[in-house]
């Protein structure tokens, strides 16, 4: 940005590397503990790194106890994160782009007063909702699948309307207008115009979306039954279940979920904040 | 005119899956849970009317009293704290320095670290006999607290957890900061400014709306707070001290099935949040600067 | 051009997705048998042991498959699943679960199916049967249950110089104190007996005092002398010991099945354990010198003498299950003396049926099995209260234990607390009892 002088750049580095490492210490911890035997991770004082890496401890940690029954399937767990991740984003990212599009671009009757109402359910707790739904979908005989927790997704969420109306208002309407003019539909204009030119907005709901998926616990603990439809952020409860605590397996299985997103984050993250700068949030 | 016609024809037509959500998953719970609230309702059984009881029992449950400070006391040091933090790391991030982008990446990485291995971490980082944290403050001579077995400590043990996940506000503050033009630091250069001073008085102003939006989600998400503790400790212990008002709710609805009795409760988190909203509204007013348009 | 396929490619996934997610809920069987659904709460080694059984019990006949499948938080989902008509056909709880059910009508008699079978009372040790009664109904059959003991570590008992466990309370607090070790700075470095390890019946304590929770009928009695003494006698500890002590001392136990166990670690030298123990001390800690015997009692009331907590888990047929017919012939299965003896070897407990085979008992991992099996027999035995609002009162009753043991707060008013939050629950649950039996 502006121009720094040496001291400046070694001041920042100072800081960032020294905030960094704090931040970076449980992870470490995590990925420590990773490689210890189940004996060292109760070792008193603690060790941040194992005598020896145990590096098995990855391969039974995705396969833990696979010959018994009662293992703990960590690929169907990631199969069900995945699907309900995919199925959950998609979602997001196909209703929400429409719907933004309508209060963007397109004239109606009541179109501000219906924007100011979905801006203000932003404000709607959770909770106030949870119990009539979870009770719509005890009558639909929904509980037990998957689709609690994605069908929602597909009928629009304020949070991202909103990011979306936002930039679908920087995009000139002259283009509009002359893919009007060569005949083009409603529909062509949101796919073959509008879409095409909000990809960074889209991708920033999209990682909204997805972290909201993966990271949600409440929705698979009240709504999924079994092992078998278990995502990752519920599932991996059961490394600590209570009479058999597999912190260093847990950690295996933790490392192992989260090293993907961070390299995907790594590569995209000059794009997302690009993305979320041109949906202006600035009002 | 029909061109216009047509137009809002399609406006109807392109926001219907939000009417219809807005209709199945918003208005129609609202409307519910507001009946519930005035009834005593198990899902088992069709509710039964009983007035203002639940609203009632409410106000004199110490419980919802105890859970309802709890979570005040939480998001009155988290909001703020989080705030400096996330917007303090974007500035920084901000800088052109190198390895921007492995800053930015380990800044970010603590928000993709699942629920239940992030507690645990943190468990064994503020364990009081052997965490890391009280060996570290042993090193410089300070006995470090039972940090969650002891009451005054547990609360602000999980805002400390939850400070290291502030990744997801700090790239909505650094793509606010991009926004800032680069001629009025150079403007502000050429005066002789320095950098507390540019900061102060270009860049506060210029992204204020973006803090503001960020307070406000960071109040409603605060006040909401379930995850975390509720995997540390189901009953909120030591002592039911981080035992939060969605924890008491979800228990209520799920493990009491009194759902009528934690509709009433939703009803005034919601109100909590409404007058809170509207008190950073107001301070906002004449605080916040927005660009013409 | 690469971009032409892209979107496809998306719709492909998504609704490969769809067809996935969809599939993983649905179960298809067309083998000309009867499916019955199982639903259980356990995971781990109890759950590979139900499934032995339920295998045994699909080869043993060819007209009933039991499909198992292990389900968390099962007293909720079970009543949610019973509420919307879609039950499974036999679902295992815990007992404690069952008043809520027989409150809410949500699992079916089963007197005349265990008449017809031939199943009674005198089949079982008494108190089991008991806990899956309701107001003179049965609701439930015994799965596998669970007794409690104190457990204590014979060489730190040679140590300290006693030959035998304590009889009364006030015998083992004294042997507590020579038990109890401090380093230099006051630190502790063993215990002799801790409430909170494991701490999970940190609810229950009164009990040992024959202090009882409930009337049974309509009163909370949680503050009654007894129970009060209970409370200050556990409160006694953490004064004595210093709670800030025995807190950072706790907080450096291990996990519990493991080596660093508290007790196997021989870091406090008695505990109240169940039947389970033994196989956990010879699976990590196989050289621990250790015995178990009847918890004490208090010397003025001998007559609580060899007082064991006794727990089950039940197994229940939700009303509107499809096949509970095909259902009680598996729970039958299981109730027979080598279904059960399977089971409850699996999960190295003690049977609940009144007699136990010689080959159970010598296949037993648990050199203590005979104790486990002979003290629920006893006259003093108690379980955990049949109340409808159990999820709650227990809740409160584990945050009065902190309020007591880590807050020092006065028993006597920490209880009566309770006692007041409680009652109007209650109140108000026989009243809406009282309301849907007028409709």
């Amino acid at each position: 940005m502006q121009k720094k002088s040496l001291k400046q750049h070694i001041l920042i580095h100072t800081v960032l590397i020294a905030l960094g490492l704090v931040f970076l210490l449980p992870l470490a911890w995590m990925v420590g503990t990773s490689l210890k035997t189940a004996v060292e991770t109760g070792a008193d004082p603690p060790t941040l790194l194992p005598a020896t890496a145990q590096w098995q401890n990855y391969s039974d940690a995705i396969s833990y106890g696979r010959d018994s029954v009662g293992y703990i399937p960590f690929f169907v767990y990631a199969r069900n994160t995945l699907l309900f991740c995919i199925l959950f984003v998609a979602g997001t990212v196909v209703s929400n782009s429409i719907v933004a599009y309508s209060f963007a671009r397109l004239r109606w009757k009541g179109r501000d007063l219906a924007f100011a109402a979905t801006l203000a359910t932003m404000m709607i707790p959770f909770p106030v909702i949870m119990v009539p739904v979870f009770s719509l979908f005890v009558k639909m005989d929904w509980v037990g699948t998957f689709r609690p927790l994605w069908v929602p997704a597909w009928f629009g969420s304020a949070f991202s309307i909103f990011l979306l109306r936002q930039f679908f208002r920087t995009i000139p309407m002259e283009l509009s207008e002359a893919a009007k003019l060569d005949g083009c539909s409603e529909w062509g204009i949101y796919s073959k115009v509008v879409m095409p030119l909000a990809k960074p907005a889209v991708a920033v709901v999209a990682l909204f979306a997805f972290m909201a998926a993966w990271n949600d616990f409440l929705g698979p603990l009240v709504y999924l039954h079994s092992q078998d439809q278990f995502t990752l952020s519920l599932g991996l409860q059961f490394y600590r279940s209570q009479q058999l605590s597999q912190w260093h397996l847990l950690m295996a299985a933790s490392t192992v979920v989260i090293a993907p997103v961070i390299v995907l984050f790594f590569f995209t993250q000059r794009l997302f904040i690009q993305g979320i700068t041109a949906t202006g949030l600035k009002g | 005119m029909t061109f216009r016609k047509t137009e809002a024809r399609n406006g109807y037509l392109f926001a219907m899956p939000w009417f219809i959500g807005f209709g199945l998953f918003l208005a129609y719970p609202i409307i519910a849970s507001v009946y519930f609230s005035f009834t005593e309702y198990s899902v088992l059984k069709p509710p039964i009317w009983v007035g203002t009881e639940n609203y009632e029992t409410l106000f004199a449950d110490e419980v919802f009293w105890k859970t309802l400070g709890n979570t005040l006391f939480f998001a009155a040091l988290y909001v703020p704290l989080a705030t400096l933090l996330a917007f303090g790391l974007a500035l920084l991030l901000n800088s052109k320095v190198r390895f921007m982008a492995v800053y930015r990446t380990v800044f970010f990485m603590p928000s993709l670290v699942p629920v239940v291995s992030l507690v645990i971490l943190w468990m064994w980082l503020f364990n009081g006999e052997h965490g890391l944290i009280n060996n570290a403050l042993g090193w410089v001579g300070i006995t470090g607290p039972g940090w969650l077995t002891d009451t005054a400590w547990s609360k602000p043990a999980i805002v400390f957890m939850s400070l290291w996940g502030v990744g997801n506000a700090m790239v909505i503050y650094l793509a606010g900061l991009q926004e800032v033009p680069q001629q009025l630091y150079e403007a502000a250069d050429l005066d002789g400014a320095t950098p507390w001073q540019k900061t102060k008085s270009v860049t506060i102003p210029l992204v204020s709306p973006v803090i503001l939006f960020n307070v406000v989600m960071g109040i409603i998400g605060s006040l909401q707070i379930f995850t975390q503790p509720y995997v540390m400790s189901e009953d909120g212990s030591p002592s039911r001290s981080i035992y939060f008002y969605s924890m008491y709710l979800f228990d209520n609805a799920f493990k009491y099935h009194k759902m009528g009795y934690a509709s009433a409760m939703a009803w005034i988190m919601f109100l909590v949040i409404f007058l809170l909203t509207l008190v950073a509204l107001k301070f906002a007013e004449k605080r916040v600067h927005y660009e013409g348009g | 051009m690469v971009g032409r396929f892209v979107m496809p490619a998306v719709v492909l996934l998504v609704l490969g997705a769809f067809v996935v997610s969809e599939r993983v809920v649905q179960e298809q069987h067309d083998d000309g048998k009867i499916h019955v659904t199982y639903w259980e709460k356990w995971t781990g080694i109890e759950f590979d042991a139900i499934k032995r059984v339920v295998d045994e019990y699909n080869r043993s006949q060819d007209k009933i498959h039991v499909d198992l499948l292990s389900v968390s938080g099962i007293h909720n989902k079970t009543l949610m699943a019973t509420a919307a008509g879609v039950p499974p056909d036999v679902a295992g709880l815990f007992g404690p679960n069952i008043a809520q059910y027989f409150h809410d009508r949500a699992v079916i008699p089963l007197d005349e199916m265990c008449a017809e079978a031939g199943i009674t009372r005198d089949d079982y040790i008494p108190i089991y049967w008991d806990i899956c009664t309701f107001e003179g109904t049965l609701y439930a059959l015994p799965a596998t249950p669970a007794s409690t003991a104190l457990h204590y570590n014979t060489r730190l008992y040679k140590e300290a110089g006693f030959t035998k466990p304590p009889e009364t309370i006030e015998e083992m607090d004294a042997y507590a104190v020579k038990l109890t070790k401090k380093d230099s700075n006051g630190d502790i470095v063993q215990a002799g007996f801790m409430h909170q390890e494991p701490g999970w019946w940190n609810w229950g304590w009164g009990f040992v005092f024959g202090g009882e929770l409930w009337d049974g009928e309509s009163k909370i009695t949680c503050d009654s002398p007894d129970n009060v003494r209970a409370f200050t006698w556990l409160q006694d500890y953490s004064r004595k010991y210093g709670t800030s002590k025995l807190q950072n001392f706790k907080s450096g136990f291990g996990a519990f099945a493991s080596p660093q166990n508290a007790f196997m670690s021989e870091k406090v030298a008695m505990v109240l354990q169940g039947g389970w123990m033994g196989n956990f001390i010879s699976q990590f800690k196989p050289d621990l010198q250790w015995a178990a015997a009847p918890f004490p009692y208090p010397k003025d009331k001998p007559e609580l003498k060899g007082r064991t907590f006794a727990d089950l888990d039940i197994l229940v047929i939700p009303r509107g299950a499809k096949h509970p017919k095909e259902a009680f012939e598996f729970i039958k299965f299981v109730q027979s003396q080598k279904g059960m003896e399977m089971l409850c070897l699996g999960q190295t407990k003690h049977s609940p049926l009144a007699k136990s085979s010689p080959e159970f008992y010598a296949k037993h991992p648990n050199p203590y099995i005979r104790l486990f099996t002979d003290m629920p027999k006893n006259d003093s035995v108690v379980s955990p209260p049949k109340i409808a609002i159990w999820p709650e009162y227990s809740s409160e009753l584990r945050n009065a234990f902190d309020e007591i043991f880590i807050e020092l707060k006065d028993p006597q008013t920490v209880l009566a607390r309770v006692r007041t939050r409680m009652q109007p629950a209650l109140d108000r649950y026989l009243r809406e009892k009282a309301l849907r039996q007028g409709e």
